[in-house]
Parts: structure tokens; C-alpha cells; sequence
């Protein structure tokens, strides 16, 4: 990814290429999303942050306004920045955080913000994989799609807010233009859904994409030959994660040689997102 | 393996329909994909709410000066999101934070869409609709009679951020009325680097060669949050520096981004970099680092014919004084760390020295240029691979309408008598001051545009108070997008496009030594009544009497592409239009201009024996027996300077310094106004007499604004609104100051109160205050006011959700116009100040 010079890649030709066959196998969970038969026919969308490219520059604050419209007072993405030490040597770091895309955790495979939602688990869904497979799953208003995204569905929100106070890195709140489908006098719950419409067309998502870094690299870990999966193995990143001991199983990862990631994290208090706000002193 | 095409393929993702929940309704958002797909790095965008794809236009940007080729996405005739252009050799897809926010400045609540009359005083806001019609006419009947008059000279034209075709287009129109008074804004920007520069390779704008460097010494530049080139040259640095493993250390009073991200941040004190500079170079010659390819272009002492060894002798000689001992008692940074820094910068293969308005913007900053470039010169880094490079930007052709016959200028340009030796991009902020002062003449009407002369020149207020008073400024006409600090004591107010709904061709430098052509196109509908200035030039110009080469921008930028070489062969403007950007495929890289042969076996062409210069005497209309030097206008005769025997370009006078094609280290040009022919270190008058408790106070740009185009940019001002002073722990407590108390910040032009940022990042004695804020009028999100037109907060519906109640100080207001009595550049790092609890 990012060459300059990718060829498009149009949707029969991805097809083509996966080796796509009608008759997929189907399985159906309880709640979270399992992949059945033929394992790893779905992607797992992860995002490798490399902290040593990033300088700071907020563009990917500010395309992820752009892409979503976020309106004022919240962000869907935000660049932390922390001054550590005494002058002369002093050092000043600059960590970008967004939804983790949990995996959640080991007994269940739930992120905190799914298990929290009241209308979830919904209604039973089909996901298509590439070479033809369905993996079955449970929506809601908050659920895990099979690739890995987290994501919100505010026709069948009810606008309780409990995803945004469960989610312990505090990247949800609420939209003030978008009306919880199924209590419209309250706002739905909004946050990253790694701009799905542009990761469905192949672009990269808009924060990746404007990252003059090369900081923010997106792709499919369970695709091996993918950059993310090389890196994540590379670096050794499976446990260079935000919060690692909530056991969320977070599928943004850090290249942080220096050990900065706990040094530059400001944490959310309870019940506030005073953290979450791109804030330059 | 059943074969799918589209329709079944999206009948096979139906199927799931019924059970797909709402928010996933688009059978599209069911579709997955994996395995080895690629992702493009760009080039198209789509709705997150329809997932509809929306329509992709090449163009380019325009919050800075960088003008980044980029993507717009628009969507149902609404523009939504601005992303690099994939294809752009320059930016490689990227876009910084300000350009992103671009879409702010078509949509921003406040903006001015309709020609609007003064009807009050100055001041009052009182404004009353016009028609175009009416305000041209109005424009056309201030404007006749200063030209039927032979004084065409008393229409004042001043601009901020004019480039390519937009400059162009003005100039063209000027240059046909008359008039030549025609002001700038680059002294409050970084004339003195391009003044330094000037004096010694003849042109100006360095490139640094970030993608084949392997060692950066950085002076004030904060390139990681801003930069005149800021998204070209930033992103191949991080990546040199992680991928590569470059090292990059930044001398900079303030711990920037970029001293942040840097190998190492070397704090220094202000207006010391020079002094820094100069020991290196004392360290590198006395340990013989030095290279000694580039010293037959070097000329070092008075003698134009010195040997090698006697340059190196003279050097040596020169620098003797400025030991790392004696620059780390003046600059504070340790000698230890000079002499590594300088070792590794010599050993270096290739380097680059890169210095900005943190070196130039001081007293003799001009002379601290040129300092970096002897540096450069002495390890062979000057316009060699990974060095400091001369920069490379597109050549456009262009139509032009002849000149008027009577074409004079008002001498209000350049400062006052004295004030600057070699004013060579002028003294934009005295041009006030000069007005009012009225000795050199005023001009009947003032027309400024992309411009704000009350909020970015040092000592606004008084700036303020000359627009305001019309015995000093009769009529007043402005073509702008927003209601400003200037622009409300404005006659007649055109209401401008944005660049997002105008045209023109660009030409900004390349960060790898190949020219990039690229073009700017409109990305929607101009809003309201507002039209691009290159657009009404020809409209006014009919009103006056006469015709211009081109019908509206539109046609200018078509002429342009269809007579400019290389663009035309690819297919011009139609090719322009599609693709947005042209370069030449076979350009490998333009370095070491100054090798090139010359043929001096044309008519006239002669050797002047005293400087090695051989040059055309007929072309300057001389006698053979002529000295170069001594003649009026010979560097516009030059062709070739003799190094050893060879006739070769070497650094032609493009500017108006004349001098040989030798890099001019030892200059005449500065002797002959008593300036130090040779770099040096010239300490700052009020700094030599600062009092114990006095401090000097430093400005610097954030990475999400630019200087006083963005306040009104929400999601830019969301992030910054509030500009509390840097000040280092000690210093606070030596005051009694804590983080977060108010502060008063008083110089002997003003006092200024706003609230103290307690850090750990900046050098003791300094105090440092970004310049973007304290706007008086910025509409809602800039100035927490709407201007007193249609629109206003109730315009967005996203105000309501506004958080912000600060809107910063600004520090104009105790900074003076204050210039380098060498190139004449406002002197922003310099002032002194003193800082108590208020």
C-alpha cells in the first residue's frame, strides 16, 4: 500500500483474485462473531501506529472531521501530546489514539462497548467474505462486525449512552446531528468506524491517508504478506496496545522503541472525555 | 468456480439484506474484502452516510503558500473533504491539517458574499449591499482620473499571499493602468533569508534534499508544523530520519514539534544561530573537515583570484575569533555540542544546513544567511544531492497585456530613507507608516487583498489607526473573504472567491529537484456574489479604457496552458483540467547549476580581467574597454564567470546585488554600505543593553494555523484558540509566576496581558507567544463575534456546539516595526520585554 503507482483494483477483479465461490459455508453464533470452516476468510482491519513518524501535525484530527462531518466539541480521532523532563533535556511526544477495534476479550470475544449495549445482541446477520464464504452474526446498535470493525448502528440506538461510558479508552460520545433511531429525542453514540466506505472501495482510510508520517498504517493482519501483519510481527507489537490489562484486546498497535506509549497516554477519568479533545497548548 | 459479475455479486450480498440492520442497509457495506488487496493511497472518497461515491476534481491548495496539488470531493454540488493529490511528485498524496480544514473557508458562517458599501465612519461597521455593477463603477470612477492624469502611480495595490497565475493576473492588470506601486508582505515573512541568499548565489530559495541526505542541522525552522514548502519537505524528512536513520538536530529557543522530534534539541538564545554557525565553521576548518570541491566558486576575501590555500587561510583567519567557547558564553549552547554537531555535519556525505525565520528574523539576520550558506559551501553541500539545493519550481508561460505608457511608482515601497541597504523584497511594513508619514507621496486609493496590514505587521494598532483615518488613506477597496482587523475600515468591499472556487496555474518548488506544473480548479459554485479577482481585472479594465490579454482567469490559465512547453505537448489545458498535475518524466533532477558551460564566443561577449566575469559589453551598451563593476546594469549582461579557465554559469547576479558569478562570501555590495563584507556576529542593539529582568520576546506558528488566514476555520481553531505565553520553569518562578496566572507582557510600544504556559521547553529569559490570535474580527469561531453582515452563527448549525470561549492575545501590539537595517526584514525575534504577574 501507498505506492503512488497501486493499479485500482476493481471489485471483480478482488473477487477474482480471492478465488470466490458462491456456495460459502454458513455458521451461526451466539453473540460474538466466530469465523466458521475455512478460517481466516475474513479480514481483520488493524491499524499499526508507528510513534516515531509521528510529528504532531493533527492532519489526521482534522481529515477525520472532514471525512464524517464531526461536529464541534468531539473528535473521532485525536493526537495527545505530553512535555517530559527538564530543560535542556526536554522531550515532548505525541501519541494518536482512536477506537481500538477491540477484539475483546478472551471468553467471549466482546468489546466492553458491545457488551454494555442494550440492544445488542440483534438481529442475525450475514457477512459475505471475499472468496464466498458467510459468517453469520448478531448486529445491534453497537456490535463487531466479522472483519473486525466495531460498529454503531444508530437507527437501533436508544441513545442510553452506556457504550460511551463502558468503553475504558473513552472514544465514544454523542452526535448532536444524528438522532438515536429508536428514542429520537436523544442523540445516537458516535465514534471511528475505520471510514468503512472507503475501506469497502479500497482507500485507505482518510487519517491514513493524510498521515505525511506514514504513521498510521491500515490494512489486514489476517493477511500475512499485509504491511500491518508484517509489522505487528516485526516489532513484536501484540502487546504494544492502549490499556493492554483490560484485556479489550485492542487492534491499534504502537511501534514505540522508546517506551513512550505509558508515558505520553493520558487516561480518561470516569464518566468524562476530557482526554478525548485535541487540545494544542 | 461460477464466474460473478457486478449484478450478481451484489444479488449474492442481498441476500443478507433482510437481516442487515438499518445502518447497514446499502448491501455495499456488506461486501467484504481481504487477502491481498491493496489500498490505494487516495484519489477517490465516498459519502459515509449514502456510500455513494462523490466526485473527484484535481486542484490545488492555498492556506499556505506551499499550495499543496490536491483532491477536492464534492458531493451533491457541496464540497466535502480535500485530500493530496496521488499523482503530485511534490506532496505524495498528502495533505496538513490547515488544508484538510479548507473546506471551513468556503462554508465558514461569517464570510462576505456580496459587495458591501461603507456607510457609517470608519469603523462604525455600517454597510450597505451594492450591486457589482455599482462597485465597479464606483472602483472605475476613483481610479480614471489618477490615470488620465499621468499619476497612475497614486493607485496603491498591496497583497499578501499572491503566487502564479493570481500574482500574474494582478501584476498584468497593474502593469497596464500604470502603476507600480505595488506592495508585498514578505519583510514580516523571511525577506532577509532570501536578501543573504541573494548577496551570494544570485537567487533565492533554498531547497533542502531530505530524500538523499544523511545528516540535518536544523536553525529556527519549525518544518514539522509549518514551512513555506511544509508538506513537501516535512514528510520526506520524519521518514529520512526513521527509515534511513538521518540525524536531525534543531537549535530553536522553543521546544517546537520539530526540536521535539528532532535527534536532539539544542536550545539557544535568540539571534545567536549565526554565532553558532560561525564556530562551527571554526571547528571544521581548524580540524581540517572542510571540502574543498566548492571553493573555486568561493570568494572569501577582496581577492578575486586567491589560490585554494589562501581561501582556506582566509576563512581560517575570519572565523578565528568565534571558538565554540566564545559562541557558547554568547548563545548558551555548550561548545562540546557544537564541535560534535559540526564534526558530524562535516563528515557527513552530504547534508543539509537549513535555517528559517528563527535565524533571519533579527537584527543582521540577513548576514546569519549567509553564515548557513558558507557552512554549506565549505562541505560541498551547496545544490549538490542531500544538500542545501537551489529550488527547482515550474516555468509557466503566460499571455500579457501591454504595458501603459505612462508607468511610474510611488518610493513608499522599500522603508524609509536608510532604513535598509538592499530592501531587495522591500519593507511591506513600513509601507504604512510611510504613508502616513507622507514625504515620499500617498496614494488616492489603496486596494489590498489576501492581506490584513492591522493584524500582521508589527505595531498593528498603529497600522489600524492609518487605515481608519481618512485624511491619510482617502478610499480604501479590499477584495476579501472575511470581515476583518483591515477590511472594516474599508470604502468598498468585493466579496473574493476563495481558492477553492477559482482558477489558476501553480508553480511552488519541488522537494526533489523536478519541476511539478499543476493547476487549481474550482471545486464548486463561487457562494453567493463573490468573484476571483482575475476575474474582475478584465471587467475593470474595460471601464478604464482598455483591454487585457485574457477574458477572466479561466481563459488566462487556458492561454497559459496552452503556450507553456511540456504542459502543451501533454495536452495542455484539457490535460490539465483531468489530470491536475504535469511533470517532465525524463527530468532526472536539476543539481549543480553553476557547472554548466558556457559559449562565450558570442558578439560582444569579453573577459573582464579583475573579476574573472565575462560578460556582453554591447548587451550593456559599453565599450570594450569597460570594467565590469563599474558599469550601470552590467549584471544584466553577465554570462559566464572564468573558473579555472573554464567559461561556466557559476552563481549568476539574477537580483539586484551586482557581482561576479562567484559566491560573494566577501562581499563589496555590504562594505560599500558599511555592512561586514564577511558573515559575523552582530549582536542585537537593545540586546547588548537589556536589563537584568528584561526578556525577549520570540513569535512562532502552530501546526494547525496559518498566520491570519484560519482563525475562522473551525476545526482548526477548535484545536488552537488560545496563545498563553511559553516561559521556562526558573524564569516563572524567578517572577512569581505560576502556570495558568495572567501575565503582563510590556514593551515600549504597548502592554499586552494573557496567561502563562510554565514549561520546560523553552530557554531561560525568553517568552514565546504565537501569532495567530486576539483577533478583533474573525467571526464566530476566530473572534467569538459575527461580523455585521448576513450569515453569522445562525448560518452553521455546528456553532451551537462551539466549546471555545478564549480567543488568545495578539503580540503585534508590543512588537515595533523594527527592520534589519540589511535587508530591511521586520525584526519579529528581537523585542525586548517585560514580563510580570498582572
Amino acid at each position: 500500500m501507498n505506492k503512488i503507482d497501486t493499479p485500482k483494483i476493481g471489485r471483480r477483479d478482488v473477487l477474482k483474485g480471492a478465488g470466490v465461490t458462491v456456495a460459502g459455508a454458513a455458521a451461526v453464533v451466539a453473540t460474538g462473531p466466530e469465523v466458521a470452516e475455512a478460517a481466516g476468510t475474513a479480514p481483520r482491519w488493524a491499524m499499526v501506529m508507528d510513534l516515531r513518524k509521528c510529528i504532531g501535525c493533527r492532519a489526521c484530527t482534522v481529515a477525520c472531521k472532514a471525512e464524517n462531518d464531526v461536529s464541534l466539541g468531539r473528535f473521532r480521532t485525536v493526537v495527545q501530546e505530553k512535555t517530559i523532563g527538564e530543560f535542556p533535556n526536554t522531550k515532548k511526544g505525541f501519541l494518536p489514539i482512536m477506537c481500538n477495534h477491540c477484539e475483546g476479550n478472551k471468553e467471549d470475544g466482546v468489546p466492553p462497548c458491545v457488551k454494555a449495549c442494550p440492544e445488542f445482541p440483534g438481529e442475525r446477520m450475514t457477512f459475505n467474505t471475499a472468496d464466498g464464504k458467510k459468517i453469520r452474526y448478531r448486529g445491534g446498535a453497537t456490535y463487531k462486525r466479522p472483519d473486525g470493525l466495531v460498529l454503531i448502528d444508530s437507527e437501533l440506538c436508544i441513545g442510553c449512552g452506556k457504550c460511551i461510558d463502558n468503553c475504558p479508552y473513552g472514544v465514544r460520545s454523542f452526535n448532536p446531528f444524528v438522532k438515536a433511531g429508536k428514542a429520537p429525542d436523544k442523540q445516537a453514540a458516535d465514534k471511528c468506524d475505520m471510514c468503512k466506505e472507503r475501506i469497502a472501495n479500497n482507500i485507505d482510510p482518510s487519517c491514513v491517508n493524510t498521515c505525511q508520517g506514514r504513521a498510521r498504517i491500515f490494512g489486514d493482519l489476517n493477511d500475512p504478506n499485509s504491511e500491518v501483519a508484517k509489522l505487528v510481527k516485526e516489532h513484536n507489537l501484540t502487546k504494544n496496545v492502549l490499556l493492554p490489562a483490560e484485556g479489550t484486546d485492542p487492534q491499534v498497535f504502537y511501534i514505540d522503541p522508546d517506551n513512550m506509549l505509558e508515558k505520553l497516554y493520558t487516561k480518561r477519568e470516569k464518566g468524562k472525555l476530557d482526554h478525548y479533545v485535541d487540545l494544542i497548548p | 468456480m461460477k464466474k460473478l459479475n457486478r449484478r450478481n455479486f451484489m444479488t449474492l450480498a442481498g441476500a443478507s439484506g433482510a437481516v442487515l440492520a438499518a445502518g447497514a442497509s446499502n448491501p455495499k457495506k456488506a461486501r467484504a474484502i481481504g487477502g491481498d488487496v491493496s489500498f490505494a493511497n487516495g484519489g477517490r472518497d465516498f459519502s459515509p452516510v449514502t456510500g455513494k461515491e462523490r466526485k473527484a476534481i484535481p486542484t490545488a491548495c492555498w492556506q499556505c503558500v506551499t499550495r499543496d496539488s490536491m483532491m477536492g470531493y464534492v458531493e451533491d454540488g457541496r464540497l466535502k473533504k480535500l485530500e493530496g493529490h496521488p499523482g503530485s511528485i511534490r506532496t505524495l498524496g498528502k495533505l496538513c491539517a490547515k488544508g484538510q480544514a479548507g473546506v471551513n473557508q468556503v462554508y465558514f458562517p461569517d464570510r462576505i458574499l456580496h459587495p458591501m458599501k461603507r456607510v457609517g465612519k470608519r469603523g462604525e461597521h455600517k454597510w450597505k449591499r451594492i450591486s457589482w455593477d455599482e462597485a465597479l463603477d464606483t472602483i472605475a470612477a476613483k481610479l480614471k482620473p489618477l490615470r488620465d492624469a499621468g499619476t497612475p502611480e497614486l493607485f496603491m495595490y498591496q497583497y499578501g499571499r499572491h503566487k502564479a497565475s493570481q500574482a500574474a493576473t494582478m501584476y498584468d492588470f497593474m502593469g497596464a493602468f500604470g502603476t507600480g506601486t505595488i506592495g508585498n508582505h514578505t519583510s514580516v515573512c523571511e525577506a532577509g533569508k532570501w536578501t543573504g541568499q541573494e548577496s551570494l548565489w544570485g537567487g533565492m530559495y533554498d531547497n533542502w534534499d531530505y530524500d538523499k541526505t544523511d545528516f540535518v542541522v536544523n536553525f529556527g525552522s519549525n518544518q514539522f508544523e509549518t514551512h513555506t514548502n511544509h508538506i513537501p519537505t516535512s514528510q520526506r524528512l520524519i521518514r529520512a530520519m526513521v527509515d534511513r536513520g538521518v540525524p536531525l538536530y534543531t537549535f530553536d529557543v522553543r521546544l517546537s514539534n520539530t526540536a521535539a522530534k528532532s535527534t536532539e534539541w539544542v536550545p539557544i538564545k535568540p539571534g545567536h544561530d549565526g554565532l553558532v554557525m560561525l564556530a562551527m565553521i571554526n571547528v571544521i576548518m581548524n580540524e581540517g573537515l572542510h571540502r574543498t570541491d566548492h571553493f573555486k566558486y568561493m570568494r572569501v576575501t577582496s581577492d578575486y583570484h586567491a589560490t585554494t590555500e589562501q581561501k582556506v587561510a582566509g576563512i581560517k583567519e575570519q572565523v578565528a575569533k568565534f571558538t565554540p567557547e566564545f559562541a557558547e558564553s554568547k548563545s548558551g549552547v555548550p561548545a562540546s555540542k557544537i564541535r560534535d554537531i559540526a564534526r558530524g555535519f562535516a563528515k557527513a556525505k552530504s547534508a543539509c544546513l537549513v535555517t528559517y525565520r528563527g535565524t533571519v528574523m533579527h537584527y543582521h539576520g540577513a548576514d546569519q544567511e549567509r553564515a548557513a550558506m558558507l557552512l554549506a559551501a565549505i562541505t560541498n553541500n551547496l545544490d549538490t544531492p542531500g544538500g542545501r539545493v537551489m529550488g527547482v519550481g515550474a516555468g509557466w508561460k503566460a499571455p500579457s497585456t501591454p504595458k501603459a505608457k505612462v508607468h511610474k511608482s510611488l518610493h513608499i515601497k522599500d522603508g524609509f530613507p536608510g532604513e535598509a541597504a538592499f530592501p531587495t523584497h522591500h519593507v511591506s511594513h513600513q509601507v504604512g507608516p510611510m504613508i502616513k508619514d507622507g514625504h515620499a507621496g500617498r496614494p488616492k486609493v489603496y486596494w489590498w487583498s489576501c492581506y490584513n496590514p492591522a493584524f500582521i505587521n508589527g505595531d498593528n494598532k498603529e497600522w489600524s489607526s492609518i487605515l481608519q483615518d481618512e485624511s491619510i488613506m482617502p478610499f480604501l477597496i479590499t477584495s476579501t473573504i472575511t470581515y476583518d482587523e483591515s477590511s472594516q475600515y474599508a470604502d468598498i468591499i468585493l466579496p473574493d472567491v476563495t481558492y477553492l472556487e477559482r482558477w489558476d496555474w501553480e508553480d511552488m518548488v519541488s522537494a526533489n529537484q523536478i519541476a511539478e506544473f499543476y493547476i487549481r480548479q474550482p471545486l464548486v459554485k463561487p457562494l453567493g456574489e463573490s468573484r476571483c479577482q482575475g476575474d474582475v481585472w478584465p471587467e475593470l479594465a474595460k471601464r478604464l479604457g482598455f483591454e487585457l490579454a485574457y477574458k477572466d482567469k479561466k481563459d488566462f490559465v487556458r492561454q497559459s496552458c496552452e503556450m507553456t512547453p511540456g504542459v502543451k505537448e501533454a495536452g495542455g489545458f484539457d490535460y490539465m483540467m483531468k489530470e491536475g498535475v504535469w511533470h517532465d518524466p525524463n527530468d532526472k533532477g536539476n543539481y549543480g547549476f553553476y557547472a554548466k558551460e558556457v559559449d562565450v564566443s558570442g558578439d560582444g561577449v569579453i573577459l573582464d580581467k579583475d573579476t574573472g566575469v565575462y560578460w556582453n559589453h554591447k548587451k550593456a551598451g559599453v565599450g570594450s574597454d569597460a570594467k565590469y563593476l563599474e558599469t550601470k546594469g552590467a549584471k544584466n549582461a553577465y554570462v559566464a564567470q572564468n573558473i579555472d579557465g573554464k567559461a561556466l554559469s557559476a552563481y549568476a547576479p539574477n537580483t539586484s546585488f551586482t557581482k561576479s558569478g562567484l559566491l560573494d562570501f566577501y562581499s563589496d555590495n555590504f562594505k560599500s554600505k558599511g555592512l561586514p563584507p564577511f558573515p559575523t556576529y552582530t549582536p542585537a542593539p537593545e540586546h547588548v543593553a537589556m536589563g537584568k529582568d528584561d526578556m525577549i520576546l520570540t513569535t512562532y506558528k502552530v501546526a494547525v494555523h496559518s498566520h491570519s488566514r484560519t482563525t475562522h476555520c473551525k476545526w482548526l481553531t477548535e484545536i488552537k484558540h488560545d496563545n498563553p505565553g511559553w516561559i521556562n520553569t526558573k524564569t516563572a518562578a524567578e517572577r512569581g509566576i505560576k502556570d495558568g496566572d495572567a501575565i503582563k507582557v510590556k514593551s515600549h510600544v504597548g502592554e499586552i496581558t494573557t496567561t502563562a504556559y510554565v514549561t520546560e521547553g523553552i530557554v531561560p529569559g525568553v517568552i514565546a507567544i504565537s501569532h495567530h490570535f486576539g483577533r478583533q474580527h474573525s467571526g464566530i469561531y476566530g473572534s467569538g463575534k459575527s461580523n455585521p453582515f448576513d450569515g453569522g452563527a445562525s448560518a452553521d448549525p455546528d456553532a451551537k456546539n462551539m466549546t471555545w470561549k478564549k480567543h488568545g492575545v495578539h503580540p503585534n501590539a508590543v512588537i515595533p516595526n523594527s527592520s534589519d537595517p540589511i535587508s530591511g526584514t521586520q525584526r519579529w525575534m528581537d523585542t525586548v520585554v517585560q514580563v510580570s504577574k498582572a
